[in-house]
């Protein structure tokens, strides 16, 4: 059996976010690259399914739709431990243009479990995973907590709402991946670091189609206003405050 | 002649079995790997002499170190004895050294006197371990072995010292009595024998003999017990400390194979360039005997398990599972049991892979051990010989995290902190002037692009540029600067973490990825002197980051003030009577052994400093170093930090003065915990000299 897992490139979590000249697109220099927290989770599982031998997962392939400069983002999850990967070489356009990408590199292989993380932690449009399934025609679990190797089938596990629903689904499946799959990401080791260099990464060209969507603008949140302080000892401060200034009682 | 004949032949097979066990435990030196070149022979010298004949740090516990200063002292004159009896034994002459005159009177004197003294040693030494509960030499590692061990030596040295009396009794007593010359000074048996009953010349002999063969075959057979017991001390703890490892006890030594690997990422084309003999090591850190260095394995010989490590361990004065002793006694144990095996595959196939399904790591010694070190080096500190049980600790971490990617679950998250954001914790570098809001604070690229070069660079680190209470202490120390318009910048956005968490964590590799970023960025701007403003930072600037090819000269801000203070720069006055105590950050102190500065500060700011009972190289941990500020502390039955804020507590200041972030962070929450935030308050020395001042 072999796992794909799909890999967004997406900045790092302490990142301030600055939009470019025209507010149609985002500021990129200066920005550190990583893998989406969802999908690196999904790796580091994937990774651990292969890694049992019970399984019979053979290898783990990363794709991920981006031009080159995303490489070193591929480079790390081969470090981590991924033992190939596939790059369709186009800037995303939207969900559905990569899931249309995704869905014609896996067609060309064979893949049984295909793992998107819910989201990305820069767009959040969660939509890929299902639409990666929907193009290729099989079934996609969303929202999946756990995937465990029961009898040398895969059972999912998914939240929902005041319990767990267990889930058999015939290979191959889309596993749309919740946090919790993984405890936490793994980090590299050494050798995985020195053999990351010469990992194969196989580049596509994109298949000609068109988003359906376009961003018009972004904008940022209002910022804050100040807190204001009101010393303990004089609640008629805070009265005339709330009532004249914020205009709430 | 046939005395001469059977000294002769027990000599040989004391020779020959000592001969033989050396040469099975030289070869396994063999396989260990390199760890410095032994070089600087006066400065080692010199060590020896202080710390192995001086026996200064045995003083380090005056009373019980007294005695063992005794007893060394007392083997080291009745060693050139024993070299006469050999003489004496092989030509058959009778104390043959005496053509020395009043040197051999010497030696025979201090020799018969010290007989006494190591005898009374010995026997108080005995009834320590036989009839009092010495916690010690408790311990998981104290088996019964080691215990048995111990008391054989004790006797067997008892029984050596009492030969020796008798035998300088009988001597004097039949050259007395048969009316011969006395060759040597024998004040003991002197007056021994002034309250002997009167025996025949004969009797006086038998004594003599009887006495002089007991005591050189049980020194034949001492010898050839000591290599297959703990008290191999006795011949390897000289040596040992000739060899001390010079560097200062913060500093860990770079990987060079790691070197390699990162100047290949961070230069690509050089990566396929790279000579086919430059293989990478078969493994990264240290997972089994055979991966220690040479010094390791010698430093696990020499441990007598004395146990002044493991009383000293923070970790383990805390319940946690770590002994310091313990690590060097399973490196002893797993030598002994592998290196026959190495030995023999490699006369066999040639140095194929030995496996025998075990290894130090996991069999010996468990992840939870590791990861319970501090690095606070206080076991390295106390080491009567030198020996350095940290930086096998951290060899075998970095086994754990560069071959097989395992560290405590929060340790990950630092590793991808440090990578991605460039910081343990998770915050923008964008936010790296946070600190420095509505204050004058120069930074770097400012300057250079008006095309001034400031004297210093400030390294504010970390945790001054994040954490909401230190900011206040690196705020501090920036209005000191100011006021005494002191020139200097900080590098703002562009600093980085200097990697020491990653490091002690194990995690070589980004530690190197870091120095190599920051050093290239100082050099950019051409730095030449550094103010740190945390001692991690200082000291991995210091010692570390030299082995990386960058030299600076590094200051920390602690040393800066007792400077400023010296030169009558800063009038300070303000703070008289205030009772302040200090907590020597491990790496301020012990790591570089700066511990005068941040008294004299104190000492210049309040008439009433007082001190903890543990205080400078004694000091204890805070219980954040090592990368132990960033997880869970190990399972024990006491947290660090609770001990160190009772320690400070009982001195009764009113202000607990701290030097380093990590420190205090510990002592503030260790305040909170004991319900004292409100009596006594933890203050860095940079804010007490702000107080000081009046500024």
């Amino acid at each position: 059996m072999k796992i794909l897992v799909c890999i967004s490139n997406v900045p790092d979590t302490t990142t301030k976010i600055k939009i470019a000249e025209g507010n149609a697109s985002i500021d990129t220099a200066g920005i550190q690259w990583v893998i989406n927290p969802w999908d690196e989770l999904s790796l580091t599982r994937a990774l651990e399914l292969r890694d049992d031998q019970s399984t019979g997962i053979k290898s783990v392939t990363v794709a991920h739709v981006g031009p080159a400069i995303s490489e070193p983002t591929i480079r790390k999850a081969l470090a981590i431990g991924a033992d190939d990967a596939i790059r369709v070489n186009a800037e995303s356009a939207d969900a559905y243009f990569v899931a249309e990408q995704l869905a014609e590199a896996i067609k060309k292989e064979q893949f049984d479990i295909i793992m998107c993380g819910i989201e990305s932690s820069d767009y959040n449009g969660s939509v890929v995973g299902g639409m990666v399934a929907e193009f290729l025609g099989i079934p996609s679990v969303s929202a999946a907590s756990a995937i465990n190797f029961e009898g040398g089938v895969p059972v999912i596990t998914r939240d929902i709402d005041g319990g767990k629903e267990i889930i058999n689904v015939p290979v191959p499946f889309v596993a749309i991946v919740q946090k919790g799959i993984a405890k936490e990401p793994r980090i590299a080791a050494m050798r995985g670091i020195m053999m990351a260099r010469t990992k194969p990464i196989k580049t596509l060209e994109p298949v000609a189609i068109e988003p359906l969507t376009q961003i018009v603008s972004f904008e940022k949140p209002a910022p804050r206003s100040a807190c204001k302080f009101v010393d303990a000892a004089n609640p008629g401060q805070l009265i005339d405050l709330l009532r004249n200034e914020a205009k709430v009682i | 002649m046939t005395k001469q004949i059977i000294f002769a032949i027990s000599l040989i097979i004391t020779l020959g079995v000592f001969a033989y066990t050396i040469n099975r435990l030289a070869s396994y030196f063999r396989f260990t790997r390199p760890a410095f070149p032994v070089r600087n022979f006066g400065r080692r010298f010199g060590i020896m002499m202080e710390v192995a004949f001086g026996q200064t740090k045995i003083f380090r516990r005056p009373v019980i170190g007294f005695f063992h200063a005794m007893v060394f002292w007392g083997f080291c004159v009745i060693l050139l004895g024993s070299v006469e009896m050999v003489i004496d034994g092989l030509a058959g002459t009778e104390k043959a050294l005496k053509f020395l005159g009043p040197v051999h009177d010497f030696i025979m004197a201090s020799g018969d006197i010290f007989a006494l003294i190591v005898a009374v040693a010995i026997i108080i030494f005995l009834f320590r371990r036989l009839f009092l509960h010495i916690s010690r030499f408790e311990g998981i590692e104290m088996k019964k072995r080691s215990h048995r061990d111990a008391n054989i030596s004790l006797s067997l040295i008892l029984l050596l010292m009492l030969s020796l009396m008798s035998m300088n009794l009988g001597y004097m007593g039949y050259r007395e009595t048969a009316g011969g010359q006395i060759d040597g000074i024998y004040p003991f048996a002197g007056m021994l024998l002034s309250v002997f009953p009167a025996l025949s010349a004969e009797t006086f002999n038998t004594i003599y003999e009887v006495s002089w063969w007991a005591h050189i075959l049980t020194i034949f057979f001492f010898a050839n017990y000591l290599p297959y017991s703990k008290h191999f001390h006795v011949f390897m703890s000289v040596p040992n400390v000739f060899l001390t490892r010079l560097e200062p006890l913060g500093k860990l030594d770079n990987m060079e194979s790691i070197t390699r690997e990162v100047k290949l990422m961070m230069n690509p084309e050089t990566a396929y360039a790279a000579s086919p003999s430059d293989v990478p090591p078969q493994r990264f850190g240290v997972k089994d005997a055979e991966d220690a260095t040479w010094k390791n394995y010698f430093d696990s010989l020499s441990c007598t398990e004395c146990g002044r490590c493991t009383s000293v361990c923070p970790a383990n004065i805390t319940g946690k599972k770590l002994s310091p002793r313990k690590v060097m006694m399973d490196l002893r144990a797993r030598m002994k049991e592998k290196g026959p095996l190495i030995v023999r595959s490699r006369s066999l196939s040639g140095g194929k892979e030995v496996n025998d399904n075990r290894s130090l790591l996991g069999d010996y010694i468990s992840e939870e051990e590791l990861w319970a070190c501090t690095t606070c080096n206080a076991c390295a500190r106390e080491c009567p010989i030198n020996i350095n049980h940290p930086s096998l600790i951290v060899d075998m971490r970095r086994y754990l995290v560069l071959e097989e990617a395992s560290a405590p679950g929060e340790l990950k998250s630092v590793f991808n902190n440090i990578e991605n954001n460039g910081a343990p914790w998770q915050y923008s570098a964008e936010d790296r002037m946070n600190w420095a809001k509505d204050m004058e604070v120069p930074v770097m690229s400012d300057l250079f692009a008006r095309g001034e070069k400031p004297e210093y660079l400030f390294w504010v680190g970390c945790a001054g540029a994040f954490d909401d209470r230190y900011k206040k202490v690196v705020r501090a120390f920036a209005k000191i600067l100011n006021h005494l318009k002191v020139s200097y910048a900080v590098l703002g956005r562009e600093e980085t973490c200097t990697g020491d968490p990653a490091r002690r964590a194990g995690n070589e590799m980004l530690f190197q990825m870091q120095a190599m970023h920051v050093i290239s960025t100082l050099k950019g701007y051409d730095v030449k002197k550094i103010i740190t403003a945390c001692p991690h930072c200082f000291n991995t600037f210091k010692n570390e980051y030299p082995d990386l090819d960058g030299n600076f000269e590094v200051t920390g801000y602690v040393q800066l003030l007792s400077r400023f203070i010296k030169e009558g720069k800063l009038d300070v006055s303000q703070l008289k009577g205030t009772k302040i105590t200090f907590h020597d950050p491990c790496y301020l102190g012990r790591a570089n052994e700066i511990y005068d500065e941040p008294r004299h500060v104190l000492n210049s700011l309040t008439n009433n400093f007082t001190e903890m009972d543990r205080n400078r190289s004694f000091a204890l941990c805070c219980g954040a170093g090592g990368a132990q500020m960033f997880k869970e502390a190990e399972k024990g039955d006491k947290e660090i930090f609770i001990e160190r804020t009772e320690d400070a507590l009982k001195t009764g200041a009113s202000v607990i003065a701290t030097a380093c972030p990590f420190c205090m962070t510990m002592l503030t929450d260790g305040l909170k915990y004991k319900n004292k935030e409100e009596e006594v308050k933890n203050l860095d020395i940079a804010e007490l000299v702000v107080q000081g001042l009046g500024i």
